[in-house]
This record gives C-alpha cells, sequence and structure tokens, in this order.
C-alpha cells in the first residue's frame, strides 16, 4: 500500500515488493550515463570473458532501484540517507524484486527507518540496506 | 599482519583527492529513469527541483579510492556497498567539487582470512561552499597471507 504521511505508517510494514527493469539494454544505458562504459555492463559474453557469470548490474543502479521503491511507497517521501551493501553480483536480464519494511519511526523528526533486501528469482540476496526516509506530518 | 591503528593514524581524515564536475541534466535523466524513478523532480529537467538521485551522486565517487601512498595489502580491492547522505539538492549545470579522505579502516575476521575494510568519503560542494551531500565507498581487501 502507497502511504501519503507519517501517520500512514505502521511498524514492521511491508513497502510493496518492486520489480526492477534489469534488461541488459537498461543496464546499459545506465551504465554509460555514470561514464561505466566497458564489456562487463554491456555484454554478456565480454563480461564471461572476464570471469563474470554475465554482464553486471552496476552496484550503484541497486541503489537507484532501492530509492524508486520507496519513492513508489510515498510519492512525498525524501531519502536522507541510504546505505547498500553488495552482497553478490547482479547479473543483467536475470529478474530481481525489492523487499522493504519499517524497522523504525521517529515522530518528532518525521522520519523512519527502512531494512531493504534487493533478490534474484532463487531467493538469493544481492544487495541489502538501510535507509532513513523523511515523511511528510498528518495534516 | 597489518597494523590498523597505524593506518589510521597515518591516513584517516586527510584530503588526497579533489574533483570538479559538472552534472549533465540529460545522463541525470537516464540514470532516474533506468533506476525506475518516476518523479518528476528526478526524471523532468525543467522541474523547479530537478536534481540527481542518489545512485547519481553515488557514481561522481568513483576513480581513485585510496592515498597514493597506502601500502599494498593483498588482493585489489573489491566494492563492498556505497552510502549517500543528502543534505541539499544536487543540480545539473553548476560546477561542484569533491574532496575525498578516508574515513575509517578496520577489518573483519572470517574463516578465510581477515578481510580490510576501507571507507572512502567524497563531500560534495557547489560553487557557494555549501555542503550537498556525503558518499561513502566501501572498498574490501582479503588480506594477502603471511606464511
Amino acid at each position: 500500500m502507497s502511504i501519503q504521511t507519517l501517520a500512514d505508517v505502521e511498524f514492521g510494514e511491508q513497502l510493496p515488493t518492486f520489480t526492477p527493469d534489469t534488461s541488459l539494454n537498461t543496464v546499459r544505458k545506465f551504465a554509460h550515463a555514470v561514464g561505466w562504459q566497458g564489456g562487463r555492463f554491456e555484454d554478456h559474453e565480454r563480461a564471461r570473458k572476464e570471469g563474470f557469470p554475465g554482464a553486471l548490474v552496476p552496484g550503484i543502479m541497486g541503489m537507484g532501484f532501492l530509492t524508486s521503491t520507496v519513492h513508489q511507497w510515498c510519492a512525498d517521501a525524501h531519502v536522507e540517507q541510504i546505505d547498500t551493501v553488495f552482497r553478490a553480483p547482479m547479473i543483467a536480464d536475470e529478474p530481481c524484486f525489492i523487499e522493504a519494511v519499517v524497522t523504525d519511526i521517529d515522530e518528532e523528526r518525521s522520519l523512519v527507518e527502512l531494512d531493504m533486501t534487493l533478490k534474484n528469482n532463487l531467493d538469493e540476496t544481492r544487495v541489502f540496506g538501510t535507509a532513513r526516509v523523511r515523511l511528510p506530518k498528518a495534516g | 599482519m597489518v597494523d590498523i591503528d597505524a593506518l589510521k593514524q597515518q591516513f584517516l581524515n586527510k584530503d588526497f583527492d579533489s574533483k570538479t564536475f559538472v552534472l549533465d541534466a540529460n545522463k541525470m535523466v537516464t540514470v532516474a529513469q533506468a533506476s525506475g524513478e518516476s518523479r518528476p523532480e528526478f526524471t523532468d529537467p525543467d522541474h523547479p527541483s530537478f536534481q540527481a538521485v542518489p545512485a547519481f551522486i553515488c557514481s561522481l565517487a568513483s576513480g581513485r579510492h585510496l592515498p597514493i601512498d597506502f601500502p599494498a595489502l593483498g588482493g585489489l580491492p573489491m566494492d563492498g556497498g556505497k552510502a549517500v547522505t543528502r543534505h541539499a539538492p544536487v543540480r545539473a549545470g553548476t560546477p561542484l567539487t569533491g574532496h575525498t579522505h578516508l574515513a575509517d579502516i578496520y577489518d573483519k575476521k572470517g574463516r578465510s582470512g581477515r578481510m580490510i575494510l576501507i571507507v572512502a568519503r567524497m563531500e560534495l560542494f557547489d560553487d557557494k561552499q555549501n555542503h550537498l551531500a556525503t558518499t561513502d565507498s566501501r572498498m574490501v581487501i582479503r588480506e594477502k597471507s603471511s606464511t
């Protein structure tokens, strides 16, 4: 369920699952835009020649997916801080999904803390992290 | 075995790199859209609050992550993760400067030996010296065995 203000949030609440676009074409666009041109982000075969299982999704693209998950949950959320751990490579063209849960609510400062996990379809964690998010106050 | 305290004393909190940037609005939009972002403040350069998503801010920290005189500890550093703290909007078309220092050095012991973790912190400022954002890049280095 998407929310409007801090008053809509419950401790332990799960955010709607987000399924990002990990297609090679989208990964390639991202990599070019951040100046990370190279076979490992653009071409499965070239990535395999470098010893990877396939073309990689840049770790910071995982951070982008997590941020988008927050914004889809609350259109006026402001991600003040996001911290990601790259646990294992994400591979382009392999579906993945993001789950997140509310782990703390600071009503005075209108902040929530989220634990976030990006997994592949084998339920293996690829990226996990935390976010500190400012939400609009009620009323 | 590497002396972590000695490394800290020699290298922590000393700027070792400085870079300037002018962000390209089209690239900011591409990164936002590829990340699944739909909010106009990140996808529409004409929006009055148009700004970079955290992942784009993080990308500015790529490049040299260690001081030039930092000792070789073992294998190549692996990217262990990144963090962004946003203090103010990071906008396109204005000069930005990023100053980088090492913010932490620590170790973790596992079954396969000791890993050394190094946090390179870049602080991003605009041309009026407003602190816009801080990025942390965590590098993980498996210590070379001494035997």
